[in-house]
């Protein structure tokens, strides 16, 4: 029956094979569905049958009702049951119309549910509407969106507004979708039929270029992801991170994502620096005359000085390889590139540090400790059988952990003990400062020693070259150990939260790490620069460079020691010890500094990216498979995402600003040396500009840059202004954000009245309900629940004197309820104000629509009980 | 590698339009999926054969076998309820547990997975039920009923006792961390 309908309906666009096939599939569902449609009463002369329907109908009921995500169809049939009722009268369908739609019988036609209309209207839009009804039940059963008419209205918006969108718009939206592939595919199969009939209204051929257009579009996309395919191939180490995720969860893969971040930073300013400075000087290249012993790679000493591995050996001419031709001007190379460097690194961090507040940091105060300990907890890449099983058990101890602490929270701590946790506390921070500072006086006062040692003479022999490594040893020794003393120090302590006690820890580890990096800083530009040395800038690097080497060397050896031979111990020896946990702050706390050491190099030795690729691949690795080899996952629940978000702050605030403060001084303030580098001869590096720009002003051509060299990059008046307006925009966008902080807590305060209504409204209605055991309860109930149905003609129906008819319907109903007890405790037991349900499950922003039906279903309650005092029920 | 020519490429660029993942990840799952059963899923896709693969095949994939809710996912994400799967849910599936599926989509799909009774709310015996997968019955029924208790409690923001795909998305927000953990590398 319905199979022939959809054939009278048939439309050009049906011949996608795709609809056709869908159509047909579903072509059995519809009969079935058939049987439950309302709609079916105006079937012309199908009186056998639907005497069979009406047989059937009451069973339909509680089949739709018990339907999930169906409360809505309950008040559907409902209104059917009345208007097709033998004693249906006009007013009951005029008064319970829950749509305009739904009035497929117009007024002016209305008659007896049983002598059916044959016009052809009505059968049209009978057709009209069966051909929806289907992908209506489709579109309900596999979301849970709800049965009534509007949501094929709210389907053909749906489809209209995506039919509006651009195709990458689109594409978007209907991946945000949460259907299944194939209604997907069918929402587009409509959108894509709704723009043809419009470009077909709009014009009847499409113009050749934006044919052109879609095509190269399309190709465009195809190559793109032929592209991605071999991009993929190259991407290995996706399988690693997979491996890693599956055993211990996504807070250790949060280490070795960072990782891999930093690698591919590292690799980014290896390509800049030596596309943009190396090659040219390789074109001017002198020969190098020192032999290579082997123990340069440690030092970075004797063979390397006169490689473009430092600032030393780089030219300061200007490279041109044909006479007359094109010539490269090394200086200008250099400093720029360097610039430009900086420059995308602080946009590529700033951006990232922006992009994961906004995703991490959304409202972190009201986060909901235990629910989300419960809903949000399980890590689904955890897919080894050992890491689930101690995963469970992790998450129980926790759980148990919870429930005692929420007695022990009650016991207030008395002030004496608060004294005394107060004095540690106090105690540990001088501690751990007072380490700090003499760790930057040991290092301090090594450095100026072993500067005297260069000074003196340059000996290649073993014993210099010894002393060299001096330095860094005891740098990296001392970041290596002193971490060992906080966190004894932190386990004396006692912290509030687990999360205090990593963030105390950090603070004090970045605190160490930064203030000896700072000294060093203070040792290279102060005294180094200031030294009679031949090249100092060549010093400089290659001390980052040793720095670089041993750090990486004892990283090694810490995954050596500290977590293989822990191992060893803890699984032989002190068994209580167990496997060790990865230390994730500890970690990142050294890739951090290994970075912010590069960075600091970059100015000195414009390839040490190379050697931080090479320390960070293998570092890669080996942590891998020491991991593997020794480790047990972590215990805590570690906020990853949190932490990934400081962790990238950590990496811009003190150690990028600190870096640019740092070449910042060395490019304006400092005198580079007289017989190397690209810079000598010059009073400072930027005087490579200036001097530029001089130049630059006898050429009428390049008149503009100089322009805004003058008025705007050396003008104070300009950066005043900049920074006001700055300033300006931020203290706009904070009082915005304040606003919408109070409109937050608004909101929330409005969902919570909302639940207290919806409580007072079912509270009400139950107590109706168990007032009048009559039959007349749950008429009331249908009344309200159609309530939601919102109907501009209704309210003034409610008020016309029409009370008999009201009140017969609702005895109507309330038989059909004596008749179908089920049904009704169904009805009953679904939830009831379906309008109110609806409200609260759309999103966010309909809270005032929300509202609007609550109140008005409070309305409905109230009228209910005006009837009920005028009309009391038998 | 396999070659990717699966089925038709307008076909292939119709699944990717359709779903959150890229072409790479579609081939390899087309692979995943074949490779479950190869006797019954054909190579060529361009006729839309009716394959369906049971859930005990589904649930042994190694992403799969040991996640305790593993016959949820299947189930939410099967056509029938049941957990077996055609080509379409099996790609549906892995799309929504991708890192490129939005936050909504994932805390949809999330929500219907801890919607054990399917009343599109998560009440107190979901909760239940979910703690007992988490934990691999190891609480007593009375600290099981205390945390499902506090978890309403908190998180339910309009009073119903039960929780709302409104209420968890709320939650969602507040816990950043479901984006990277409510995912399964393929």
């Amino acid at each position: 029956m319905s199979y022939h309908y959809n054939k009278a309906f048939e439309n050009p666009d049906y011949h996608l094979s795709e609809t056709l096939e869908i159509n047909r599939r579903r072509s059995p569902q519809e009969n079935l569905f058939s049987y439950q449609a309302p709609y079916g009463a105006s079937l012309p002369g199908s009186y056998g049958e639907h005497d069979g329907r009406e047989q059937n109908y009451p069973l339909a009921i509680p089949v739709a009702s018990m339907r999930q995500g169906s409360e809505y169809r309950g008040g559907l049939p409902r209104v059917n049951v009345l208007s097709r009722s033998p004693y249906g009268s006009f007013t009951d369908n005029l008064s319970f119309e829950p749509e305009p739609e739904l009035a497929y019988n117009p007024p002016s036609t209305f008659h007896s549910p049983y002598t059916h209309s044959t016009s052809n209207r009505s059968e049209d839009d009978f057709i009209w509407r069966r051909d929806r009804r289907p992908h209506d039940e489709i579109f309900m059963t596999s979301s849970s969106v709800f049965e009534t008419n509007p949501v094929w209205k709210e389907e053909e918006t749906l489809v209209g507004n995506l039919a509006s969108m651009s195709t990458n718009e689109r594409i978007k939206a209907i991946q945000k979708m949460p259907e299944t592939m194939k209604k997907k595919r069918e929402i587009r199969n409509k959108v894509l039929k709704e723009i043809t009939k419009k470009s077909r209204h709009r014009s009847t051929h499409l113009s050749c270029c934006t044919q052109c257009l879609q095509g190269i579009a399309v190709s465009f996309r195809r190559f793109g992801n032929s592209l991605s395919e071999y991009f993929h191939l190259l991407q290995l180490r996706y399988n690693t991170l997979k491996v890693i995720g599956a055993e211990f969860g996504t807070s250790v893969l949060s280490y070795f994502i960072f990782l891999k971040w930093l690698l591919t930073f590292n690799i980014f300013s290896l390509l800049i620096n030596f596309s943009f400075i190396t090659i040219p000087q390789f074109l001017a290249a002198e020969p190098n005359n020192l032999s290579f012993t082997g123990l340069e790679l440690l030092t970075g000493a004797g063979y390397f000085q006169q490689t473009v591995l430092y600032y030393g050996f780089y030219t300061n001419a200007t490279i041109s390889k044909i006479k007359n031709g094109p010539s490269y001007n090394m200086q200008l190379a250099y400093i720029f590139t360097v610039g430009l460097y900086f420059v995308i690194c602080f946009l590529i961090l700033l951006f990232s540090i922006a992009k994961s507040f906004w995703r991490n940091f959304i409202n972190p105060q009201a986060y909901s400790v235990n629910a989300s300990k419960l809903l949000c907890t399980w890590d689904f890449n955890i897919t080894n059988e050992k890491a689930v099983k101690l995963k469970q058990k992790n998450l129980s101890m926790q759980i148990k952990e919870d429930l005692t602490e929420v007695n022990w929270e009650v016991l207030s701590v008395s002030a004496k003990e608060r004294v005394v946790c107060i004095s540690i506390n106090f105690a540990s921070w001088v501690a751990s400062l007072g380490t700090a500072l003499a760790a930057c006086a040991g290092v301090y006062f090594l450095s100026t020693n072993n500067l005297k040692l260069f000074v003196k003479g340059h000996r290649n022999d073993l014993e210099s070259q010894a002393a060299m490594l001096v330095l860094p040893v005891v740098t990296s020794l001392l970041n290596a150990f002193i971490p060992f003393f906080y966190s004894w120090l932190g386990r004396l302590e006692r912290f509030k939260t687990p999360g205090q006690h990593i963030y105390v820890t950090i603070t004090r580890n970045i605190i160490l790490k930064i203030s000896i990096l700072g000294i060093l800083c203070y040792y290279w530009l102060g005294i180094v620069a200031a030294s009679e040395s031949q090249c100092w800038e060549t010093l400089v690097g290659q001390d980052i460079y040793r720095l670089i080497v041993v750090d990486f060397i004892f990283c090694l050896l810490g995954s050596f020691f500290g977590e293989f031979l822990r191992r060893i111990i803890g699984t032989t020896v002190y068994v209580s010890l167990g496997l060790p946990e990865f230390d994730i702050g500890r970690n990142v706390l050294d890739l951090i500094y290994a970075q912010t050491l590069t960075w600091v190099g970059i100015l000195f030795s414009p390839l040490l990216p190379v050697i931080q690729i090479i320390a960070f691949s293998i570092v890669f690795y080996v942590k891998k498979v020491s991991l593997m080899m020794n480790c047990q996952p972590p215990r805590k629940v570690w906020r990853t995402a949190q932490m990934t978000t400081s962790f990238i702050f950590l990496l811009f605030f003190p150690s990028f600003v600190g870096v640019l403060a740092v070449i910042g001084v060395t490019v304006w303030r400092l005198k580079p040396s007289e017989e190397c580098g690209p810079f000598r001869g010059l009073s400072s590096m930027y005087a490579a500009v200036s001097e530029w720009i001089e130049i630059l002003e006898n050429y009428t051509a390049s008149k503009w840059v100089v322009w805004i060299y003058h008025n705007l990059i050396t003008s104070e008046l300009f950066f005043f202004i900049l920074s006001t307006l700055v300033l300006i925009v931020t203290y706009i966008y904070w009082q915005i954000i304040e606003g919408r902080k109070t409109m937050t807590k608004l909101l929330y305060k409005q969902i919570s009245n909302e639940g207290k209504d919806k409580m007072f409204l079912l509270e009400q209605l139950r107590s109706l309900q168990r007032a009048k055991q009559t039959p007349s309860a749950p008429g009331g109930q249908g009344q309200a629940g159609q309530s939601s149905s919102y109907h501009p003609s209704r309210q003034p129906a409610q008020q016309v004197p029409d009370y008999p008819g009201r009140a017969f319907d609702r005895n109507q109903n309330a038989s059909y309820n004596n008749e179908y007890p089920d049904a009704a405790g169904i009805l009953r037991g679904t939830g009831f104000p379906p309008g109110l349900e609806r409200a609260q499950r759309s999103s966010g922003p309909g809270m005032s629509e929300a509202v609007a039906i609550a109140l008005r279903a409070r309305e409905a309650a109230e009228l209910e009980d005006q009837y009920d005092d005028t009309y009391p029920q038998p | 590698m396999k070659g990717f020519g699966f089925f038709t490429s307008s076909n292939r660029l119709f699944f990717l339009i359709l779903s959150c993942t890229d072409n790479y990840r579609l081939c390899i799952l087309f692979y995943r999926y074949r490779d479950l059963a190869p006797q019954l899923v054909p190579l060529d896709y361009t006729h839309k054969p009716d394959v369906t693969l049971p859930y005990e095949l589904i649930g042994s994939m190694p992403e799969l076998k040991d996640n305790p809710f593993r016959q949820r996912i299947a189930e939410v994400f099967s056509e029938d309820g049941d957990g077996n799967m055609t080509l379409d849910n099996f790609l549906d599936m892995f799309s929504v547990l991708s890192e490129m599926a939005p936050r909504d989509l994932k805390a949809y799909y999330a929500f219907k997975i801890y919607d054990f009774n399917n009343d599109d709310y998560i009440c107190k015996s979901d909760l239940e039920k979910t703690v007992n997968k988490l934990t691999r019955n190891e609480l007593t029924p009375e600290e099981v009923s205390l945390v499902c208790e506090k978890v309403i409690y908190e998180a339910d923001a309009d009073n119903d006792g039960k929780l709302s795909l409104e209420d968890f998305q709320h939650m969602i927000i507040r816990a950043p961390d479901f984006l990277s953990t409510f995912h399964i590398r393929i």
